[in-house]
């Protein structure tokens, strides 16, 4: 009999206890079952021994076993359907002793397949599913499995499952499975039938019937262990020092010669990154320079190899993870002299001939290179040309007819300004509304940081503002929906398309987030060192996962824009029914013997929800969806202002336990392998811009500070170039994104540094950088060309001209929007479809499926930080800007709205046209009507260009 | 741009070579500048159309036969072999499934291929089959990104970007590269990084058609003659003239000249995608005459009708193949939709003498188990081993390259990885990929990327 084992406990009510409910000795037996228990047939149907269970049963699961032989010499082989056939089942109802238990009640035991008894589980005979073949004289234990897949006292109990002798471990692994959606809930009677094809003297032992709650429970094993989550490695036992043990021997043995700056072959063993490169992390024999020891290569002939005691003091530093002491061999401080790393000092501005054409000091830096080079600079542009150079540039549209010239704080009081000088930081943001790669989900809540962006621009926000919130605004206290939106910021990177493996799914976040800050604001192109020290940048390995590891107790996610507790709890209800509805299908797909690890997408979650579940679910969905909420980049903060986290709809979310993200390590990678991991590292910047200036317990807002710091040589520079180049289409540093070795070096030197330290000095003020160069004579040039200067800077690096340039695909659209009277100003919110006529800035703006003319013209695809927009020239686009609807559409409106060719000119363009130009226009709208004309004025370089 | 503009302008300012014929050169995505100089070894191809079959089809069950699954089926991967699969998700190791197709030799190579395949394995003497392809990624949208880009991020340029950025184009009236996305319902997303350009101008981006609508634009709105069209343009001309004459920037040049070529393309467009002239016979050769082919065969054939008329990529994708559930099922489906057009393909490319100066190549982004996923008698994703042909253009017919291990799980000898099999398509265009460089952020970019990859010699004839 079975033992009594502690009471078990569901989840869900049920009305008893699954185990023992055949332990009482109420067997009813008839005639033909003898002692314990004998069976035999009476050649019908016949139910020779049966019992109520001790108390009804409609819980989820209920194992139930039994012990079975049958007796050789009365085992009939099988012939033409003949055989033998005996069942356990389990129903609601007793029945009479002739009674079939069939239909929807599970039936355990033997039956025959072609010419062979088997073990056979099924609700019916149609459905009948065989196990392994029975041998007459030989002792089985049989167990079956009767569960709901959904919970419930209402559900049937639709899965049955066999084992036929099960290992200890078997239980994911039955022998036989059926399913029936018609089955019984409840089972209160259980029995055995004979059949036809039971004989007389047919002899069946069965004993030791017993029902249990689990697997364990049912196979007299002892309980298993309470399964664990492995959340972080187990710590690796460390049986080396190395400040004792290792230390001595690397001295004695190696630095000899590989230590110092000239070392042998130039293989250098005191430093921890350059010893990263001769080791494999955690794995001694793959290690070249255990492998070199071991071999007897190394230390070289002459010199007296290790011992094996010292061989795996080595061996075991490796493995233990490579602890090293930076006291005692400290990592040298690279010296760079390269001049973006040296601080930025105002310099004097300079004195020069040509002072008439001086506006503001910008004027003279220009001004002296030109004086230098022997270029004579272009006089001031024309109204008309100005205004629209300044409106395009400023806002993106083109100016309303008639305008007076036009004054800089006018144009950064419109709120135009904003959505023009934002979607230039959506690109270097690499902003966008969906996750990217293969499902691309659609990031509902992205759009708010879209309008933070211009509302920054709009608002003068101070740059040193504009950077902190944008990398630390959720631990900005006190805390606010502000500061919080714009770790929109961060939170942009695309979501990884690894499914399964969350480690590398949050890796490559975690490089984009890290690659994207360094090449934003600080002009570092520090991807490369991602996988080895930088080639040409003194950015090592180290470096780059010590600034990575800044980011590392964040990730991406939707959260509740305010502090309200109600959000919370409606947010924690909605995932505890989730978790629920998660584990029981888990708990399906393990017991149907899917392999693991066992993957349900979110909407098969959902999907599988009973009906009751499913009203609480959405109705705590609508709740949530009522707050304000963004995209943004959450780090938990253990204290009491903790943002809510709401859900996300993603195929493969991230691990949502972000708690375990406040403790998350940073390993160094080797090639950035992140099944490769180094070294720990503490968060730190990088040391040739004076890191390990603290204990490594950085914070994102102690690296806002650090890089918005005066002392900082790069941020301010990397601003004013990247205004400098929106202004002029190219900056004083052309590489406007890569201020490392490998960019370009400036053009102007010194003005960058005037203009650095002018922001700083104003308080990171970038409208005073754009006054300083929009009111300056530099910008205000005619675009003319001129050959004598042209032979001299062919590609006017040093501005003795305005060069015209294309406008973006944003610009061109909009100001077709606008000169055709179609523009609707409204700003801001939820973006828009892309045939919608508001402004570009808030169209759609998902990866993959962007609006086709910013694929046509050179728009940004939002995969990576884009730093400078380029021109390409194609036949595609003319087939758009002549063909296309929008276009035809737009020659239409603007036509309606000119009563003839001159006045589309100069809605247009802002100029009259001339002579020429209106007799082949007019003839043209003589001959084909003014939405001819108004097309081909929609179609000029002209109107296309900031000119 | 700048330092290619710099380039451009300095030349013509030294030789007295008209800025015009430079700026129409770089319109056509073909002058000789950046580190360009192409070709740099005689070609053997002009053109390439890649048959690319999104989903993965399964290596065991097309062109790596394995008789050992038989006698393994419903067991487990022997402990010999399963100690080589890399230790990546999706790798199954349980419940070895038989493949449900026979395999037969063909032709005079002798190559065999499964019975889900009869009308490809016609053409088993123009194929150079490669069962050694090899890489890391079990993933749809990462995997297609690493086949059609070498690498998994999806920022890099596509092959057929490179391709044409290397090469220019051979023709004014038709873009250099045309992508037509076929059957791209179901899970895998078609990935725009396949045909984008990445860091390279946007120029050199493929331009996507769908093969029933045509180039996007092309035909003038209903009621605009000709006539009046030509009027536009010589209108237009006249101020897109005076403003480039003001200036002088190339670039303005290079407009006037794209409108002179959307102007052909408003005929040559349409006119490409207009079937009528091809014979009944040709049609039903490319499997048109059956609603399962039909779709994949008129992009097959417009596909040669591309190429005639000078495109030097050509992009197929045909979605779909990702046999989770049943393997028997999908992929009879699959080659239903395939099998008879690309077989047609062949034929065609070969009367018409184009297969000499045209690469086919076939195959998806990865390949699948020889493992049952689940319960479910389908095959799970896996990118250890696969197998991709190439035909024409060169290549060595009735050739196998590589060996997987006695189930196909992974690769024995020679493996191949996605940015070998660019270097060798790029071979064959006269294209030496460590030569053929872009500069971007002071960064001389190669196809090759960081990862590298090599010419597969034994592929080339």
């Amino acid at each position: 009999m079975l033992g009594r084992f502690p009471a078990f406990v569901l989840a869900l009510a049920i009305l008893v206890c699954a185990n023992g409910l055949v332990q009482s000795e109420e067997w009813k037996a008839d005639g033909f079952v003898n002692t314990r228990y004998t069976i035999s047939g009476t050649g019908d149907r016949n139910n020779p021994l049966w019992r109520q269970l001790d108390a009804p049963f409609d819980g989820d699961e209920l194992f139930v076993r039994m012990r079975l032989r049958y007796d050789a010499e009365t085992l009939d082989t099988p012939v033409d359907g003949d055989g033998e056939f005996v069942v356990l089942w389990l129903d609601s109802v007793e029945g009479t002793p002739g009674s079939t238990h069939s239909a929807g009640v599970p039936n355990i035991g033997i039956h025959t397949l072609e010419n062979e008894n088997r073990f056979m589980i099924r609700y019916q005979s149609s459905g009948q599913k065989f196990g392994p073949v029975l041998e007459g004289d030989r002792e089985y234990l049989v167990v079956g499995r009767i569960w709901k897949s959904k919970p419930g006292p209402d559900e049937p109990f639709d899965k049955l499952d066999l084992w036929v002798d099960p290992a200890n471990d078997a239980e994911n692994s039955p022998v036989a499975s059926v399913s029936d959606s018609k089955a019984l809930k409840i089972v209160s009677w259980i029995g055995f039938s004979t059949g036809r094809k039971t004989e007389f003297g047919d002899r069946i032992e069965v004993h030791d019937i017993a029902t249990a709650a689990t697997w364990h429970e049912i196979l007299k094993l002892p309980p298993p262990a309470e399964p664990v989550e492995p959340v972080v490695p187990p710590p690796v036992v460390k049986t080396v020092a190395f400040v004792d043990d290792v230390f001595p021997l690397l001295k004695k043995h190696c630095f000899e010669c590989h230590a110092g700056d000239d070392p042998d072959s130039g293989v250098r063993l005191d430093v921890l990154d350059e010893m990263v490169n001769q080791t494999s992390p955690r794995d001694a024999a793959a290690s070249h320079l255990y492998q070199l020891l071991a071999n007897g290569e190394m230390p070289p002939e002459e010199k007296q190899p290790l011992t094996k005691p010292e061989l795996e003091v080595i061996a075991a530093w490796i493995n233990e993870g490579m602890e090293w002491d930076e006291t005692l061999l400290p990592t040298p401080v690279p010296q760079s002299t390269h001049w973006a790393f040296q601080p930025v000092i105002p310099p004097e501005v300079p004195q020069v001939q040509n002072t008439d054409w001086i506006r503001t000091p910008v004027d003279a830096f220009i001004a002296a290179k030109h004086e230098e080079a022997g270029l004579v600079p272009n006089p001031a542009a024309d109204t008309a040309t100005l205004n629209r150079r300044l409106s395009l540039d400023m806002l993106g549209l083109p100016p309303e007819q008639g305008t007076d010239p036009l004054h800089v704080d006018e144009l950064l009081k419109n709120p135009a300004y904003g959505e023009r000088w934002g979607r230039h930081w959506l690109d270097v943001a690499r902003w966008a509304e969906s996750n990217g790669h293969q499902h691309n989900r659609e990031r509902k809540y992205a759009w708010p940081y879209r309008d933070w962006v211009i509302n920054a621009f709009n608002s003068g926000m101070p740059f040193d503002q504009f950077l902190r919130d944008q990398i630390a605004g959720d631990v900005v206290r006190p805390f606010s929906g502000d500061h919080l939106v714009a770790t929109g910021f961060l939170a942009a990177a695309r979501y990884s398309g690894n499914e399964l493996d969350k480690e590398i799914q949050r890796n490559d976040i975690l490089s984009d987030v890290t690659n994207t800050t360094a090449s934003a604001f600080l002009g570092l192109t520090m991807e490369c060192a991602q996988c080895h020290t930088h080639k040409f940048d003194p950015i090592s390995i180290r470096d780059y996962y010590k600034f990575q590891a800044f980011f590392a107790n964040g990730q991406p996610g939707n959260a509740a824009l305010e502090l309200n507790p109600e959000v919370a709890n409606a947010v924690s209800e909605r995932w505890a029914i989730f978790d629920s509805v998660h584990a029981r299908m888990e708990r399906v797909k393990q017991k149907q013997g899917v392999p693991g690890p066992i993957y349900i997408t979110p909407k098969s979650v959902v999907g599988g929800m009973k009906a009751d579940e499913k009203a609480q679910f959405n109705a705590l969905e609508k709740q949530i969806e009522s707050v304000p909420q963004a995209w943004c980049f959450v780090a938990p903060e253990g204290d009491t202002e903790q943002v809510t986290v709401t859900p996300h709809d993603m195929r493969w979310p991230l691990p949502r336990h972000s708690a375990a993200l406040s403790d998350a390590q940073t390993f160094l990678l080797i090639r950035g392998d992140v099944k490769s991991k180094g070294p720990a590292v503490t968060p730190d910047w990088p040391l040739v811009l004076g890191g390990e200036q603290s204990d490594g317990a950085n914070t994102r807002l102690q690296l806002a500070e650090w890089m918005t710091s005066r002392e900082n040589p790069l941020t301010a520079r990397v601003w004013v170039n990247r205004i400098w180049q929106w202004h002029f289409g190219t900056g004083l540093v052309e590489t406007s994104s890569d201020f490392g070795t490998q960019g370009t070096p400036p053009t102007h030197p010194e003005l960058l540094d005037f203009l650095a330290s002018e922001l700083m000095q104003r308080n990171w003020d970038t409208d005073h950088i754009h006054r300083l160069i929009l009111n300056s004579a530099t910008y205000r040039q005619s675009n003319r060309f001129s050959l004598a200067n042209a032979k001299i800077d062919p590609d006017n690096r040093l501005l003795w001209r305005w060069t015209p340039r294309r406008l973006e695909a944003e610009a061109i659209r909009d100001s077709i929007l606008q000169v055709s009277g179609q523009l609707d100003r409204q700003m801001g919110g939820v973006s828009v479809a892309h045939d919608s006529p508001r402004r570009s800035v808030y169209l759609k703006q998902q990866r993959e499926r962007l609006p086709d003319q910013q694929n046509l013209f050179d728009g940004t695809n939002a995969a990576s930080s884009c730093s400078r927009r380029r021109t390409s020239t194609n036949a595609l686009q003319p087939l758009w800007l002549l063909n296309d609807e929008f276009a035809q559409e737009a020659a239409g409106q603007l036509a309606q709205r000119s009563s003839n060719v001159v006045e589309a000119f100069q809605t247009a363009l802002l100029r009259l046209p001339t002579e020429l130009e209106l007799e082949q226009v007019s003839q043209l709208a003589d001959e084909h009507g003014m939405q001819s004309a108004c097309l081909v004025i929609l179609n000029s370089s002209e109107f296309l260009y900031l000119p | 741009m700048t330092s290619m503009k710099l380039n451009r302008r300095t030349f013509s300012l030294m030789t007295g070579l008209g800025a015009g014929q430079l700026a129409l050169q770089s319109l056509l995505a073909g002058s000789a500048t950046d580190g360009r100089v192409v070709p740099h070894h005689p070609p053997t191809a002009k053109s390439v159309i890649m048959l690319f079959m999104s989903g993965g089809p399964s290596q065991v069950d097309t062109f790596d036969p394995k008789p050992e699954l038989e006698k393994l089926a419903g067991k487990d991967v022997p402990e010999s072999l399963a100690a080589r699969v890399p230790k990546i998700k999706r790798a199954g190791l349980k419940n070895l499934l038989a493949s449900p197709w026979q395999f037969s030799q063909y032709g005079e190579c002798g190559m065999p291929v499964s019975t889900l395949l009869p009308e490809t394995a016609k053409h088993v003497d123009k194929l150079c089959l490669i069962r050694s392809m090899s890489h890391r990624n079990p993933v749809h949208g990462p995997a297609e990104c690493v086949a059609l880009t070498g690498s998994g991020i999806g920022n890099r340029p596509s092959l057929g970007a490179w391709a044409i950025y290397g090469l220019g184009s051979e023709t004014e009236q038709l873009p250099a590269f045309i992508t037509m996305n076929l059957h791209t319902d179901g899970m895998q997303n078609p990935q725009a990084s396949g045909w984008g350009p990445g860091f390279l101008p946007s120029r050199f981006q493929s331009t996507v058609v769908a093969p029933d609508k045509g180039i996007e634009n092309a035909r003038m709105p209903s009621g605009v003659s000709n006539e009046r069209r030509q009027s536009e343009l010589e209108a237009l001309k006249l101020l897109n003239q005076n403003f480039y004459e003001a200036t002088q920037v190339d670039e303005l040049e290079a407009r006037i000249r794209s409108y002179e070529m959307a102007f052909q393309m408003q005929t040559t467009g349409p006119e490409l995608f207009e079937l009528s002239g091809e014979t009944a016979e040709t049609q039903k050769l490319y499997a048109m005459d059956r609603d399962e082919s039909k779709q994949v065969g008129r992009a097959c054939l417009l596909a040669r009708r591309m190429v005639q008329r000078g495109v030097r990529f050509v992009q197929i994708r045909v979605g779909g193949w990702d046999a989770h559930g049943n393997i028997k099922g999908n992929h009879e489906r699959l080659a239903a939709r395939t099998d008879a057009p690309i077989a047609g393909l062949l034929a065609d490319l070969e009367r018409t003498g184009l297969l000499d100066s045209t690469l086919v190549v076939w195959g998806g982004e990865f390949g699948r188990t020889p493992t049952m996923e689940g319960r479910a008698n389908g095959r799970d994703h896996s990118p250890a081993a696969y197998s991709m042909w190439l035909a024409g253009g060169g290549v060595r017919a009735g050739h196998i390259v590589g060996e997987t291990d006695a189930i196909g799980y992974t690769v024995l000898d020679r493996p191949v990885g996605p940015l070998d099999l660019h270097a060798t398509i790029l071979h064959t265009l006269g294209i030496d990929s460590e030569k053929l460089t872009f500069d971007h952020h002071g960064l001389k970019e190669t196809p090759l990327g960081v990862s590298g990859g090599s010419v597969v010699a034994e592929v080339l004839g």
